[in-house]
C-alpha cells in the first residue's frame, strides 16, 4: 500500500493513528473479501505487512474504503473515533453481520512509535480474520454493506472541508436487543489496542 | 461522495455516527444507486398496497389459489365465472331448502328474518349450519360467501386484530353481529335491533376502565408520571414568545429571562429572607403586575447586561421601576449562588440555567413526595412489616371461623391540617395548599381544607378560580418536613397499636384488628383518633367495618373528623343509597355507563343479577360490582405493596442546547435512579430509557416550560445482573440513548426506569438463598427448632463471622472479618453439626475447608470439650444475648436518629472486645444512616475501630461518598492491617509477577488449585490465563476441589474479566470456550462456569453493549 506523507504524523499518536488507518484499509478490504459480496476476480493478491492480503481491483471500490478510513484519520487522531463498523445489511437495511473494530488509541503515549512494533500485532489480525469465516454468517443474495464510525462525542464542526463532505448519515437500522458477540482478534499495546468482533442479532431479536 | 439526501431521515442530523453508504451490486456511491433503491422501495409500496387492498376480497375466494390449476380442464374460462355458478347454485339449493321446509310445514315459523342475509365468519356457537337452518325457517337467506350485495349482517364470534383494524375492508361497513341476535330473535318471535348485539370487540373500542388498583393503591411509578403534569404547574406564559423574537439572545441567556421571570411568583411562596419584599413586590405593585409583559423583557435585559454586558439593551427599557429591578436581579443572583435552592424556579426553569435541575426537580413535588414516601415507609417499618407476613398464613387458616374487624384511618386534609397544625388562628380559616401563589393566580390547588371546600374550592382548581369563589381563602406553600414528620408519627402510632397495617398513601392506612380480639373496636379506633390528634396536631377519621371495602365507606360517611362503625348487619343499609361512583373501581365510563341503564345508587345496582352484569361489563368487572354492591370484599388487608420498578421521570422544564447538555442530564438522572433504587435496598436488571421528544410541528408547549406535543420514545435493556450502579447506569443509558438519534434541542422529556427488580442483599451473595444473612434474619421463624440457649453459644462461638453482615463479597469487609476469625479449637463442635448444611458450608468456607475435617476430628474425642466450651461461653459477658437485644439496640437507636453514631460510639467503647458484634447492628440500622456522610459527625467516625468503620463506610449510597475526606485512606489502611494472608479474596489476584493468586493457589490445601499454580509456571504465553486452561486441557484426570476450589477459581475468573474486558475480549473469550469444554470433565467447572458466565455477560454488557457468544450450560 502506498505511503502517504508523514508530516501530520509527527506525534506518536499521530503515527499510530496513520499505521491504524492504513491496517483498516486493508482488514476492511479482507472482510470484503471474505464475506463474497463481490466476485473473487474483484481483487488482486498482494502482500502487506508480510501476508497475504487481497486488495480491490475496482477504482470505485478501492477509492470507497480509502476515502472512508482515511476520511476517519484526523478523527483517530484526535481519539474521537470508538468504533470503526463494516455493516453487512440485506435489501430492508436491516443489519445482518457487523465486523466491529474498536479502537483505543493511547492520547498520553509519549515515545515513538515504529510500524514494525505494531505490525506484529496487526498482522495476526489479518492471519486470523481469513480463518474466522466458520464464525460468520451466510449473507443473503442481494445484500449491502457499508462502513460506519461510531464517535465517542460528536466532532466541532469541520475540522478541514473536504472531510466533512464525505460523510453522510446512514440508513442502516439498528438492532432491537443486545446483540450477541464474537470476538475475533485483540490487540493491546502502550499506544494502540484494537479489538475486533463479531456482532450479529440476538436469538430474541425481532425479524424485520 | 455524493450528499445522499433523498434518504436521509429528518432526525438523524444530530447524531454521532457518520457512514459512508455503498451499494454492493455494481458501484459504490452513485446517485444512480439511490435512485434505484428508492424505486425499490415505491415497487415495494405499491405491491403492499394492493395486498391491502386485496385483503378484503380475498376471503371471497378463498379457494383461489387452490383451484386455480383445476381451470385448465375445467368449463369455467376463469375462477371469477366458476364462483358466479357456485353462488347461483348454492342460492338455488338454498331455496330450494327454504321452499321444502315451508311446504313441510311442520317446523316453518314467521318469517322473522324477511330481508336479512347473513354471512357467518369463522367459529361461532352455534355453528353456521345451525344459524344457517334459523334462516332456512325464519325466511332469512344465509350466504356461503361474502359478497357486499346480498349479505345484510355478518355474525361471527371473534375477529382476529387484523381484522378489527381494517374493519371497513372487511365488512364493507355491514353490521357485525353476535350470533345470540339470531338466537335471541327467534326467542323473541321478532327481528331485534342488532345493536345491543354488536361485537364485544367493537363495541368496547372505548377507553379502558381504570381499574380498582387505580384507585386506592397507587404505586408509586404511576405517581412519578403524573407528577411533571403537576409539579410543574408554571403558569402559561404568554410573555415568553414575545420575549423570544424581541430579545433574539442566546437560549442560555434566555433562560436566566425566564428564571427573572418567575422571581415574584417563587418568591411569595418561598420562605426566604426576601420574602415580605418579593410578596410586597407581587401583590402591591399593581404596575408591577400589570405590565408583566413589559416587566419580563425589562428583567431580562437587567439580566442580560450582568451576564453578558449588553448594555445597549438595558438603556431603552429604563423606567422608574428600575431600582425595584436591580433588587429583583440581586434576589436572583443570590439565589442562584446558593446552593440550597429553595424551589426549582429560583435558580432556573429548565435544564439549562439549572444545574441542579434534577434534584431541585425531585425536591419540590409533592406528588415526588407521596411517591418516595412508600419507601420511607417501607425502610422505616420493614421489620414489623416481616413479622406479619409470618403471621399471614395464620391469619388465612382461621379467617373463616372469625369475623374481621378493618379499620380505615384517614387523615383529615393531610396536606393542608399539616401545615397549618401550629396555627390554631388559621383552623377555621378556609386554607388551601398550592406550591405557588403568584398574582396571575394561575397555579393549581393541591389541596384545601373543610372550611374552603363549604366555599366550593377544590382540588386541582386554579387559584384564581378559587378566589374568586373564596376570596379571604389563604394560600399556603407545602412543607415537605412536615408532612414526612406527620405522616410518620401518623403510622408509629398504627403500628403501635396492630402490627397489621396496610400503607395506602403517607395519610391513609387499612389496619385489620381482628387478631388483637378488641372488645369494643369503636372504643379502639377512637383511642388511635385521640392519640393521632394529641401526637399530630391533626385531625384524621376512622371507618370500621368487616372488609376494606366498608371500613373506607364507612370513612367516607365520617368525615370530617369523625368515626363511624358499620356492623355488618347494617351494610345493606348503608349501601342501599350509596352512589355507585363511591365504589371503588366505578370511574366515569362505567358510571355513565350505569346510569344509562338507570342506575345510581348501590341498592339498584343490586337488583341486577350477576350474569347480566358480566354480560354487560365482562367477568372480572361484572363481578366486582356484584361483590361491591353488596359490601363483599374479599381482599384482606395485605402486606405493603412492593413497587415494580423505580425511575425518574422529568418531564417539564427539560430543554438543551447540545448533547452534551443532555449527557449531563442523563448522568443525574442516573445518579438519582441510582440513589433511589440504593434506598430501597433494591438492584434493577431492565433499565428502560424514556425521552419524549417533541414533535417536528409542534411550536412552544402553551403550559410554560412544559412538553407539549410529544412523540414518546423509549428503549430498554436487560442485564445479565441486577445493578444499582451509577457508572453502569451511566453507560447504558448513553447507549440507550444513541439509538434514538435525536436532536437534543428536541427533547422536551426523560425518564429512567430501572425494573425487575431484586434485593441487594441477595444479589451480593448471588445465587446462594439460603445465605447466612437469610438465616440470621428469618431466626425468629426457626427459633422452635433452635433452641434460645443454643443460639446464644451460636453467636458467641462463632459469632464475627455469623454475624457479618451480607457483604462477604465486598474484599475489605471479608478479610477484615477473617482477623477476627475464632481460632479452629475454640468452636463447639455441637453447635456447628447442629447449624442447617448451607450454613456449615459458609462458615467452612471461612475457615478455608478445614472446619469439616475438624469437626470429624473433634468427634473422635471426648464430649467434655462441648462443656468447657459452653462454659466458656457463658462467662463471656460481653456477647450479646440475642436478636432480642440487637433489636432493642436498634429501637433505640432509630428513637433517637440524632444520637446514632454517638450509641455506636458508647457501645463500641463498652464492648471494645466484640466489635464484630457490634457490625451486627448495622443491618438493622442500614435504613437509619444519615444519607449522606456529610451528616455523620467525622470526628466521631475517626474514633470508630476500623473494622466498624469500614462497614459503616460500606452501608453508605455508593455516590455519596466523595464527600468524606478520608474514606479510602482509611479502608486501604485496612486493607493493609489485615493483608492478604491467604487465598481468601481479595480485590488484587492478578497484580504481580507471577500474580498474586499462584502464590496463593500453591498454599492452599486443595490439590487441583495447587496443580493450577504449578501450571501458570508451565504455561506460555505467561500471564494469560486462557493458556493455563490449555494445559489443564491436557491433564488427566481432573479431582474435583470441593466448594472453597470452586469459589476461589470463580473469585479469580471474575477479577481476571475485570482486569481484561477492556483490553482483551479475544482471551476472555477464548478462556470461557476452554471452561465450557472443561465442563464436561469436571463438576468443578461446571460450577465455576455457571458461577462466572453472569459476571461475564454483565461485562461484557458494560463495555461492548453485547452478549457473548456463549451460553449456560445444564
Amino acid at each position: 500500500m502506498e505511503r502517504k506523507d508523514n508530516n501530520q504524523a509527527k506525534a506518536p499518536q499521530g503515527e499510530a493513528a496513520r499505521i491504524l488507518t492504513e491496517f483498516l484499509e486493508v482488514a476492511i478490504t479482507c472482510i470484503i473479501f471474505l464475506k463474497g459480496v463481490y466476485p473473487h476476480g474483484a481483487f488482486e493478491r498482494r502482500r502487506y505487512m508480510n501476508v497475504v492480503v487481497h486488495r480491490a481491483r475496482h477504482p470505485q471500490l478501492r477509492d470507497y474504503i480509502h476515502s472512508s478510513v482515511n476520511g476517519l484519520l484526523p478523527f483517530i487522531q484526535k481519539g474521537l473515533v470508538e468504533r470503526v463498523v463494516v455493516i453487512f445489511f440485506d435489501n430492508e437495511d436491516f443489519p445482518i453481520e457487523r465486523f466491529v473494530f474498536k479502537v483505543n488509541l493511547n492520547l498520553s503515549y509519549g515515545s515513538k512509535v515504529e510500524q514494525s512494533d505494531l505490525e506484529f500485532s496487526l498482522r495476526s489480525f489479518l492471519i486470523k480474520l481469513p480463518v474466522s469465516e466458520s464464525l460468520t454468517k451466510l449473507l443473503p443474495r442481494g445484500c449491502r454493506w457499508e462502513i460506519t464510525a461510531y464517535f465517542r462525542a460528536l466532532p466541532e464542526a469541520s475540522t478541514s472541508k473536504d472531510s466533512e463532505l464525505i460523510w453522510i448519515p446512514t440508513d442502516t437500522k439498528q438492532w432491537q436487543q443486545p446483540p450477541l458477540i464474537t470476538p475475533i482478534k485483540s490487540m493491546n499495546s502502550e499506544p494502540l489496542g484494537v479489538q475486533l468482533y463479531l456482532e450479529h442479532p440476538s436469538l430474541s431479536e425481532p425479524k424485520p | 461522495m455524493s450528499l445522499n439526501s433523498s434518504s436521509r431521515s429528518a432526525t438523524s442530523n444530530s447524531n454521532s455516527k457518520r457512514s459512508v453508504t455503498s451499494n454492493s451490486n455494481s458501484n459504490p456511491s452513485t446517485s444512480g444507486n439511490n435512485s434505484c433503491r428508492n424505486n425499490d422501495k415505491r415497487n415495494r409500496k405499491r405491491k403492499t398496497d394492493q395486498n391491502q387492498k386485496t385483503l378484503g376480497m380475498a376471503w371471497g375466494a378463498n379457494s383461489r389459489s387452490s383451484s386455480r390449476s383445476a381451470f385448465r380442464n375445467s368449463p369455467f374460462p376463469d375462477f371469477g365465472s366458476y364462483m358466479v355458478m357456485k353462488n347461483q347454485k348454492l342460492h338455488q339449493q338454498f331455496d330450494a331448502d327454504a321452499s321444502s321446509s315451508s311446504v313441510s310445514g311442520a317446523c316453518s315459523g314467521k318469517p322473522i328474518f324477511d330481508g336479512v342475509s347473513i354471512f357467518v365468519d369463522g367459529y361461532t356457537v352455534p355453528s353456521s349450519q345451525e344459524l344457517k337452518g334459523y334462516m332456512l325457517k325464519y325466511g332469512g337467506r344465509f350466504e356461503n360467501y361474502f359478497s357486499r350485495h346480498h349479505v345484510t349482517h355478518i355474525i361471527c364470534s371473534n375477529l382476529p386484530d387484523s381484522k378489527i383494524k381494517n374493519l371497513r375492508s372487511f365488512s364493507g361497513g355491514l353490521p357485525v353481529v353476535k350470533p345470540t341476535w339470531v338466537l335471541e330473535s327467534v326467542a323473541a318471535n321478532k327481528l331485534l335491533s342488532w345493536i345491543p348485539y354488536q361485537l364485544d370487540q367493537l363495541a368496547s373500542e372505548t377507553k379502558k376502565q381504570p381499574k380498582l388498583s387505580a384507585f386506592g393503591f397507587k404505586s408509586g411509578p404511576v405517581l412519578d408520571d403524573l407528577e411533571e403534569s403537576i409539579s410543574g404547574q408554571a403558569v402559561p406564559q404568554s410573555g415568553i414568545a414575545t420575549l423570544r423574537t424581541s430579545c433574539s439572545l442566546e437560549a442560555n441567556i434566555f433562560g436566566k429571562a425566564e428564571c427573572t421571570e418567575e422571581v415574584e411568583e417563587c418568591h411569595s411562596v418561598s420562605d426566604d429572607p426576601f420574602h415580605p419584599n418579593a410578596a410586597e413586590s407581587a401583590d402591591q405593585a399593581p404596575t408591577y403586575c400589570m405590565e408583566n409583559h413589559c416587566e419580563v423583557e425589562l428583567d431580562a435585559a437587567v439580566v442580560v447586561q450582568s451576564d453578558a454586558g449588553y448594555h445597549s439593551h438595558i438603556s431603552p427599557c429604563q423606567d422608574p421601576k428600575s431600582d425595584h429591578n436591580d433588587c429583583l436581579e440581586d434576589h436572583i443572583i443570590e439565589e442562584s449562588s446558593s446552593s440550597k435552592t429553595i424551589r426549582p424556579s429560583t435558580t432556573g426553569h429548565s435544564t439549562l440555567s439549572d444545574a441542579n435541575f434534577v434534584e431541585n426537580y425531585f425536591k419540590f413535588s409533592r406528588l415526588h413526595f407521596i411517591g418516595t414516601w412508600r419507601n420511607r415507609y417501607r425502610k422505616r417499618f420493614l421489620s414489623s412489616a416481616n413479622g406479619f407476613k409470618d403471621m399471614n398464613p395464620s391469619r388465612n387458616a382461621f379467617a373463616t371461623s372469625q369475623k374481621t374487624t378493618i379499620i380505615h384511618v384517614d387523615m383529615d386534609c393531610f396536606f393542608v391540617s399539616v401545615v397549618i397544625r401550629k396555627h390554631s388562628d388559621l383552623k377555621d380559616k378556609p386554607v388551601a395548599v398550592c406550591h405557588s401563589d403568584n398574582s396571575r393566580g394561575t397555579a393549581e390547588i393541591s389541596s384545601a381544607n373543610y372550611p374552603a371546600r363549604n366555599h366550593g374550592v377544590k382540588a386541582g382548581m386554579f387559584i384564581r378560580d378559587a378566589k374568586a369563589l373564596c376570596p379571604q381563602l389563604v394560600i399556603l406553600p407545602y412543607n415537605f418536613d412536615a408532612y414526612e414528620e406527620v405522616a410518620d408519627q401518623f403510622y408509629d402510632i398504627l403500628h403501635k397499636h396492630c402490627n397489621k397495617v396496610q400503607a395506602v398513601s403517607c395519610d391513609e392506612a387499612f389496619i385489620d384488628v381482628t387478631d388483637l380480639r378488641v372488645e369494643d373496636p369503636e372504643l379502639f379506633a377512637r383511642a388511635i383518633r385521640t392519640e393521632i390528634h394529641e401526637t399530630t396536631g391533626c385531625t384524621a377519621s376512622a371507618g370500621i367495618a368487616g372488609s376494606m371495602l366498608m371500613a373506607r365507606v364507612a370513612t367516607r360517611i365520617a368525615k370530617p373528623d369523625g368515626l363511624c362503625y358499620i356492623p355488618s348487619e347494617k351494610v345493606d343499609d348503608y349501601l342501599h343509597e350509596l352512589p355507585v361512583k363511591a365504589l371503588p373501581g366505578i370511574g366515569h365510563v362505567l358510571e355513565e355507563k350505569l346510569k344509562k341503564k338507570q342506575i345510581n345508587t348501590c341498592g339498584q345496582l343490586r337488583l341486577i343479577s350477576k350474569e347480566s352484569l358480566q354480560k354487560d361489563f365482562g367477568v372480572k368487572t361484572g363481578d366486582m360490582l356484584w361483590n361491591f354492591s353488596r359490601g363483599i370484599d374479599n381482599r384482606l388487608v395485605g402486606v405493603f405493596q412492593e413497587s415494580k420498578s423505580i425511575g425518574a421521570d422529568v418531564n417539564w422544564g427539560v430543554r438543551f442546547n447540545d448533547l452534551n447538555d443532555m449527557k449531563d442530564f442523563l448522568l443525574k438522572l442516573c445518579k438519582e435512579v441510582s440513589l433511589r433504587l440504593q434506598g430501597c435496598g433494591l438492584k434493577g436488571r431492565t433499565i428502560t430509557l424514556k425521552i419524549k421528544k417533541r414533535r417536528s410541528d409542534a411550536g412552544e408547549p402553551v403550559k410554560y416550560m412544559g412538553c407539549g406535543d410529544c412523540e414518546n420514545l423509549s428503549r430498554s435493556v436487560t442485564l445479565p445482573m441486577a445493578t444499582d450502579d451509577v457508572d453502569v447506569f451511566q453507560r447504558i443509558t448513553a447507549q440507550l440513548f444513541g439509538y434514538f438519534h435525536i436532536d437534543a434541542r428536541d427533547i422536551r422529556g426523560a425518564g429512567l426506569q430501572a425494573s425487575k427488580l431484586e434485593s441487594a442483599d441477595r444479589n451480593m451473595r448471588g445465587h446462594e438463598k439460603y445465605s447466612i444473612r437469610s438465616w440470621l434474619v428469618s431466626s425468629p421463624a426457626r427459633k422452635s427448632s433452635m433452641a434460645k440457649g443454643k443460639g446464644d453459644q451460636l453467636y458467641s462461638d462463632i459469632g464475627p463471622p455469623v454475624q457479618a453482615r451480607g457483604s462477604f463479597s465486598g474484599g475489605e469487609a471479608y478479610v477484615a472479618h477473617r482477623a477476627t476469625l475464632p481460632a479452629l479449637h475454640d468452636l463447639d463442635v455441637g453447635v456447628i453439626e447442629s447449624l442447617p448444611p448451607e450454613v456449615l458450608s459458609e462458615i467452612n468456607d471461612l475457615y478455608a475447608g478445614e472446619l469439616i475435617s475438624f469437626i470429624s476430628k473433634k468427634k473422635e474425642k471426648n464430649a467434655g470439650n462441648n462443656v468447657m466450651d459452653e462454659e466458656q461461653s457463658l462467662s463471656n459477658p460481653l456477647v450479646p444475648p440475642n436478636k432480642d437485644f440487637v433489636h432493642n439496640v436498634a429501637e433505640k437507636i432509630k428513637s433517637s436518629e440524632k444520637e446514632d453514631e454517638q450509641y455506636i460510639n458508647k457501645m463500641i467503647q463498652g464492648l471494645p472486645e466484640t466489635s464484630g458484634s457490634v457490625t451486627a447492628l448495622l443491618p438493622e440500622t442500614d435504613s437509619l444512616m444519615p444519607s449522606s456522610l456529610s451528616q455523620v459527625d467525622s470526628s466521631v467516625l475517626q474514633q470508630l475501630p476500623e473494622e466498624l468503620l469500614a462497614d459503616v463506610l460500606e452501608s453508605l449510597p455508593a455516590h455519596r461518598r466523595p464527600d468524606f475526606m478520608s474514606n479510602d485512606v482509611y479502608l486501604d489502611h485496612i486493607r493493609d492491617q489485615t493483608g492478604a494472608i491467604d487465598f481468601l479474596p481479595s480485590n488484587n489476584l492478578w497484580v504481580g509477577n507471577p500474580p498474586r493468586w499462584v502464590d496463593n493457589f500453591r498454599l492452599s490445601s486443595c490439590q487441583l488449585l495447587n496443580r493450577i499454580a504449578v501450571l501458570y509456571n508451565k504455561s506460555s504465553p505467561r500471564g494469560q490465563f486462557s493458556s493455563v486452561l490449555q494445559l489443564i486441557m491436557s491433564e488427566y484426570p481432573l479431582d474435583d476441589g470441593g466448594d472453597d476450589a470452586v469459589n476461589c477459581l470463580c473469585e479469580l475468573m471474575k477479577q481476571y474479566i475485570k482486569l481484561k474486558i477492556e483490553t482483551d475480549v479475544e482471551e476472555i473469550y477464548t478462556c470461557s470456550c476452554l471452561l465450557r469444554r472443561l465442563t464436561s470433565r469436571s463438576e468443578l467447572f461446571l460450577q465455576v462456569y455457571n458461577c462466572i458466565i453472569p459476571h461475564l455477560q454483565a461485562a461484557v454488557g458494560e463495555t461492548y453493549g453485547g452478549d457473548l457468544n456463549i451460553c449456560f450450560i445444564e
